[in-house]
């Protein structure tokens, strides 16, 4: 045996690094598969073996994905989860099924590619330069000195005043969509002077059909209080799972997503244990101290724990007479900052919790409005996710990069959510 | 020593103590996680390595070739350097130099350039920021970090780590000079870029440094990463915790334990505690941690005189 083989033969037991694109209707299930041994979902391509990719796409077509594809290490190959395999990668193993029918096709397909690296999938674009040389000094720049122009398409820095009136380099990047930093299918075009974030716009959106969530049925017909509120308290967990990963503490975002899973109403003491520990951990006082990111007052109105972690009594549960049988009374936080929506989050999952023990098979919602874990969900007016994205460049200006990113998890965006399902700012308080 | 001896113990050394630190990493993940499976963290990191031996590297567009490649062996090199002057046991040293100390302190402040030059060459905007959180850390914790390093030699009256560890028969530093262990700690996880202060490949930087790299350039970075954080916690243990004195144990299990331990608190520190905001870290060395070293050096001399 020679030394490939056997470094085939232990490679083989690795867990597969999977680098995800994730579409609509597809982030939970992805997400869930970081509980799973054999499978790690890596932060960039160039950390993976396999491409994932799962969920809906706007008009089938899939931004950024030959980008992706070619910056995955060879041997390399791509996954299809439940939907078509794009005209780009022609070579995607189409998979459908349920979770353990995918985690066989990546374990098969690792060991595959660990065993043959031929059948490695070949680059999808030519190995040239992007655009023409545009330059006209003899490194590519473009003719202000040593700044400007856009050789190779590449925009240079160019000076601009920061925040102190000093003329500094200021860099133009594009950042996503599909990049472990930010949320699955956020792009965002940024002016960085260093660390600092000088201007954001959002790049395009990923809306794709309505979700199927019992949050959209509710718009629709009743549903039991205890069913919505577990599926809240549920919902708040895998934000938090996120969250504390970005935070660098995935194994405590783990330990969330496991209980996330498995909950219950008789899971009040496992998630104040998993709350106490995520206190302790100091993400209060050393990661989100001055994250800033204030929203409150009318811009909050219809966001949910965003409205609320500003001090906005805003819940559509007050109205509802199920709500009201049950005690209900609005949780609220005054800063609107990114700490305070990490707070008004993890006290509405314990709140929730205790609903949705005691509610019984009361129902509530049912007359298109409903109160959604992000917000209010209508059948007329942009996504609570919408409203978000479009207060993000003013949000991230002026933030140090870790902040920026530490803010847009606060606020829990979900890129791909349809513009069909709708807050309703009307209603707010 | 004999080179090659030195060359062979200290690879040794460096081979054996990062597979148990990624050991330790993924059993206290798995704890944390509240997961099960503690088996897989002994078969985990051998598998993970072949993998990557068997990936090919990938290349940015334009990269600074020579820097990218300098990165790693250059963090790798330094963690080979600072062990060098730690004795393992008693006579069991590859150069235990009258100012070995100082060696120690030199090659670890390098780490600073190492981590640059890895995320300049990388001509990707991730590993830049990367490299420049580096450069503020490293400025922010490396004079408290030599100064508390430093003062561990008052009471031995000598720069050689030998000597400190032969100053600690009766007491340990730990004890004469309790603000020392825990700013070393704190500073330690700078070098090391570990825990809550791992800013240069944090995941807001979905890997900073380390963000563009694959194959056997990854598989290096994250033995030279962990060799740095041994080499750490094994002047730790020479210089708070008396090395590798103690009573039943031969010296040089001594020596492992206490090294061992040591990386496993900065190991779990990297799961339990969040990863602080830059300009916190830098507040917290230059106004912090920096008065706190100058005490120590203060009390530490005063009692000595």
């Amino acid at each position: 045996m020679g030394v490939r083989e056997a470094l085939a033969g232990l490679a083989r037991w690795s867990p597969v690094p999977v680098f995800p694109i994730v579409g609509g209707g597809a982030r939970d299930l992805v997400r869930d598969l970081r509980l799973r041994p054999e499978v790690e979902l890596v932060a960039t391509p160039r950390h993976a073996t396999l491409l994932l990719v799962a969920g809906r796409f706007p008009s089938g077509a899939i931004p950024g994905l030959a980008v992706v594809h070619d910056q995955i290490p060879v041997p390399r190959a791509t996954v299809r989860w439940n939907g078509e395999v794009s005209d780009e990668i022609s070579s995607a193993r189409l998979v459908g099924g349920d979770e353990e029918d995918l985690i066989a096709t990546l374990v098969a397909l690792h060991r595959e590619m660990m065993a043959d690296p031929s059948r490695s999938g070949p680059p999808i674009l030519p190995d040239v330069d992007a655009v023409e040389w545009r330059g006209v000094g003899p490194y590519g720049h473009g003719g202000k000195g040593m700044t400007g122009g856009t050789p190779y398409g590449r925009p240079l820095a160019e000076r601009a005043g920061d925040r102190d009136g000093i003329e500094l380099d200021q860099l133009p990047v594009t950042i996503g969509p599909w990049v472990g930093a930010l949320p699955w299918g956020l792009e965002l075009a940024v002016k960085l002077q260093g660390d600092l974030v000088q201007e954001v716009e959002v790049g395009p959106r990923l809306s794709t059909d309505p979700p199927t969530d019992v949050f959209s049925m509710a718009t629709r017909k009743p549903m039991t209080v205890a069913v919505l509120e577990l599926e809240r308290a549920r919902h708040h967990l895998r934000w938090l799972a996120d969250a504390l990963s970005i935070q660098g503490l995935s194994a405590l975002g783990l330990r969330a997503l496991r209980l996330g899973k498995i909950l219950t109403p008789h899971h009040q003491r496992e998630v104040r244990r998993l709350l106490a520990m995520v206190r302790r951990s100091g993400i209060f006082g050393l990661a989100l101290n001055r994250a800033g990111g204030e929203v409150t007052g009318s811009q909050a109105k219809g966001l949910g724990p965003v409205a609320r972690a500003g001090g906005v009594d805003d819940d559509a549960r007050r109205d509802e007479p199920a709500y009201r049988e049950l005690g209900f009374q609005t949780i609220l936080h005054q800063k609107g900052d990114a700490a305070a929506r990490w707070r008004q989050r993890m006290a509405e999952v314990t709140q929730s919790l205790d609903l949705s023990d005691r509610a019984g098979d009361r129902t509530a919602f049912g007359a298109g409005l409903v109160e959604g874990p992000r917000g209010r969900i209508t059948a007329n007016g942009p996504s609570p996710s919408v409203v978000v994205l479009d207060l993000l460049p003013q949000l991230l200006s002026g933030l140090e990069w870790g902040d920026a990113v530490s803010l847009v998890w606060s606020l829990d965006i979900d890129p791909t959510e349809s513009v069909e399902t709708h807050v309703d700012n009307r209603g707010a308080s | 020593m004999n080179p090659l001896v030195a060359v062979v113990l200290i690879g040794v050394v460096m081979v054996v103590s990062v597979y148990l630190v990624a050991v330790i990493d993924t059993a206290v993940e798995t704890r944390v996680s509240g997961g099960r499976g503690y088996a897989r963290a002994w078969l985990a990191p051998i598998s993970r390595a072949a993998r990557l031996a068997l990936q090919r590297r990938t290349v940015t567009e334009r990269p600074d070739a020579e820097a990218w490649v300098l990165g790693p062996a250059l963090l790798g090199g330094l963690a080979a350097v600072a062990l060098t002057s730690i004795p393992f046991a008693p006579g069991v040293d590859v150069a235990d130099i009258p100012a070995g100390i100082v060696l120690f302190g030199a090659a670890l402040l390098q780490v600073m350039v190492a981590v640059v030059l890895h995320g300049w060459g990388a001509n990707s905007v991730f590993p830049l920021l990367g490299a420049f959180r580096m450069a503020a850390v490293g400025l922010s914790m490396g004079i408290p970090f030599s100064l508390v390093l430093i003062t561990t030699a008052i009471p031995a009256e000598s720069l050689s780590v030998g000597a400190i560890i032969a100053s600690q028969e009766g007491v340990w530093n730990v004890l004469r000079q309790p603000i020392g262990l825990p700013v070393y700690l704190i500073t330690a996880l700078g070098f090391s870029f570990w825990g809550p202060l791992q800013l240069p490949d944090g995941a807001d930087l979905a890997g900073g440094t380390s963000a563009e790299i694959s194959g056997t350039a990854l598989l290096v970075w994250r033995i030279a990463r962990a060799s740095i954080l041994v080499s750490l916690a094994a002047m730790g243990a020479a210089a708070f915790l008396g090395g590798y004195l103690g009573p039943w144990l031969p010296g040089w299990l001594w020596m492992i334990v206490k090294t061992m331990g040591l990386a496993a608190l900065m190991i779990w520190s990297g799961h339990r505690i969040a990863r602080a905001r830059m300009e916190s870290v830098v507040l917290l060395g230059w106004t912090v941690l920096l008065p706190v070293a100058l005490v120590d050096v203060f009390v530490s001399g005063a009692l000595t005189l």
